[in-house]
């Protein structure tokens, strides 16, 4: 299962790498759900009931997938305004805080409430399709001008 | 301005729905919590996301240039909303260059700024441009979502041709009825002494020669050459153009013609334009600085349009060529029409000089044995062509790489000084 583990990540960072030097960004979410299996395969071998390294490993893949996409958008060799790199890397740092922060409240949250059952489940899943219902529609927002 | 999505929101948007489904399916509440973060930046960033009202300017400093030469321009920008990131592309006709090396500008916006952006533009090649077309995208801080529109506030720049170095250029065999800077080779009240002769009966007094009457025993007066203005005709040959990576023989041949229309018009003489080619455009013969410009205008239109019909002379309004005109034709010599025209004007007894730009130099030869005997043999037709029109008496010289146009026209010269029009 390591070894499985290990070639998972080497394939994300091959598609990592290959988005960022075709300039290509569908590879980016390709290459995070890849690390996403990686991180599977190592909560199977760990057999865990619940995995206390989550929050960073969140932060770790929304910075990864923060600067992925950063370093897509500088590809188009714009002239920028002093200052203009730090203070994106700032505001990248501060949200990398805020994952970690969000995800430990929600690992706190999730050790303190372990209820199991097919009624859990169903919430669970109609609160995964809300959520993505509701991004989608907020993303294919009409403009108001 | 039209809102889309970045790339973010659909990685994000796979990521967390791939996480929150494989949360549940393996039962793992870890896969949630690392998705989560992704969800919620989605939701957060699309929700807050506040549609921008920027307005663009674009100014040029000047409405002409000279090719080569730079331009300022300003592009300024109006904010009634903050814009975390606007970038701005400035669209560029082929041959125009944004000296800062950069298409895209990138600038953050508060509520009610005024920036302005200072570009300078560079045309590497002579003609008319349309610039100011900007296309503006603005991003929100989570770069999530993408405002697009594309502003159009059209200058129009006009590059004239860079000069080519000449300090000579060529005199017509005869002259006109004006007063110019040419020593006419007819005899008559100037400057330039010509010969002597006997006095006759209404001779002027100060004409008198009196060391050479004291020798001769008898009244003697000096003639002299006028000093008369010329007619002439430049014939732009705008049938083809042989293009290579940095040049092209019909930019040369402008370059050529407005160099030469330049330095006649300076010496008051009268100049006419006709570019002939798919598309017949002509100037009739004038002097002045209005016709320098007007020239330029004409010349800075002249392109290749591509046409199979066949021309003659006969289009061309016969004042635009007047009688004892010098016609200098400036062709690269690979269209047959173009050629037939010059035999033709050569045949009604025009003073004719053709200046071949030089196509050669542009053409690469091709590495075939095939290929290789086609150039050559290429190469042997123009020869052909090209003595073919000194035996009509049309001088041609060949400006090219290697060539300066100055020193085209003193071949030009010298072989005038041998060759005199022959009317059979």
């Amino acid at each position: 299962m390591f070894a499985v583990g290990v070639r998972v990540a080497a394939l994300a960072l091959v598609a990592l790498v290959a988005a960022l030097v075709l300039g290509w960004s569908p590879l980016v979410p390709v290459s995070l759900v890849m690390l996403g299996a990686v991180y599977v395969s190592q909560l199977s071998l760990d057999d865990a009931a619940l995995d206390g390294a989550s929050p960073v490993f969140a932060a770790g893949l929304y910075l990864t997938a923060e600067l992925g996409y950063w370093s897509l958008e500088e590809r188009e060799c714009a002239a920028r305004e002093p200052g203009d790199g730090p203070r994106r890397l700032a505001f990248v740092a501060t949200l990398g805080l805020a994952t970690l922060l969000v995800a430990a409240a929600l690992l706190v949250l999730v050790d303190a409430v372990r209820a199991r059952g097919l009624a859990v489940d169903v919430v669970g899943a109609a609160a995964a399709a809300a959520a993505l219902l509701a991004v989608v529609l907020l993303a294919r927002r009409k403009p108001e001008s | 301005m039209t809102r889309g999505g970045s790339p973010r929101i659909e990685g994000y948007a796979t990521v967390a729905a791939v996480g929150l489904v494989a949360a549940l399916a393996l039962r793992r509440p870890e896969l949630a919590i690392v998705s989560a973060p992704f969800a919620l930046v989605l939701a957060i960033g699309t929700r807050f996301a506040r549609d921008p009202r920027v307005e663009v300017d674009f100014t040029l400093e000047a409405e002409r240039t000279l090719e080569g030469s730079d331009v300022s321009a300003e592009i300024v920008l109006r904010a009634e909303t903050a814009v975390d990131r606007l970038e701005l592309a400035l669209a560029r006709p082929r041959g125009l260059e944004i000296l800062e090396d950069v298409d895209t500008f990138a600038v953050r916006l508060r509520a009610d700024d005024e920036p302005a952006i200072p570009l300078r533009l560079s045309c590497s090649r002579w003609g008319v441009y349309d610039v100011g077309e900007i296309e503006v995208r603005a991003h929100d801080r989570f770069r999530l979502v993408v405002w697009r529109e594309r502003f159009q506030q059209t200058h129009r720049l006009k590059a004239y041709p860079r000069p080519e170095s000449v300090r000579r250029i060529l005199a017509p065999i005869e002259t006109q009825a004006f007063t110019g800077s040419e020593v006419a080779r007819v005899k008559g009240d100037g400057i330039e002494y010509a010969d002597i002769r006997d006095f006759v009966p209404g001779d002027r007094v100060r004409s008198i020669n009196w060391r050479a009457s004291a020798r001769r025993q008898g009244l003697v007066v000096n003639e002299r050459h006028p000093e008369r203005n010329t007619d002439v005709v430049l014939f732009v040959d705008s049938f083809a153009d042989v293009q290579g990576e940095d040049r092209s023989t019909l930019d040369d041949a402008v370059r050529a013609a407005a160099t030469l229309a330049a330095r006649y018009l300076e010496r008051r003489d009268r100049v006419g334009l006709v570019a002939f080619g798919g598309i017949l455009r002509w100037l009739q013969p004038g002097i002045g600085m209005r016709q320098r410009f007007r020239l330029i205008e004409t010349l800075l239109e002249t392109g290749v349009e591509p046409t199979y019909t066949w021309r003659d002379v006969n289009v061309i309004p016969a004042r635009i060529l007047p009688p004892k005109a010098l016609v200098i034709a400036l062709t690269p010599l690979v269209d047959p029409r173009f050629v037939t025209a010059v035999e033709d004007l050569r045949a009604r007894g025009f003073d004719l000089v053709t200046i071949e730009v030089d196509p050669v130099g542009v053409v690469e030869a091709g590495r075939s044995p095939v290929e290789a005997l086609a150039y050559r043999l290429w190469l042997l037709e123009r020869e052909v062509l090209r003595n073919r029109l000194e035996r009509l008496g049309v001088a041609v010289a060949q400006w090219g790489d290697d060539v300066s146009l100055e020193a085209a026209l003193e071949g030009v010269r010298t072989y005038r000084r041998y060759a005199r029009i022959a009317r059979v």
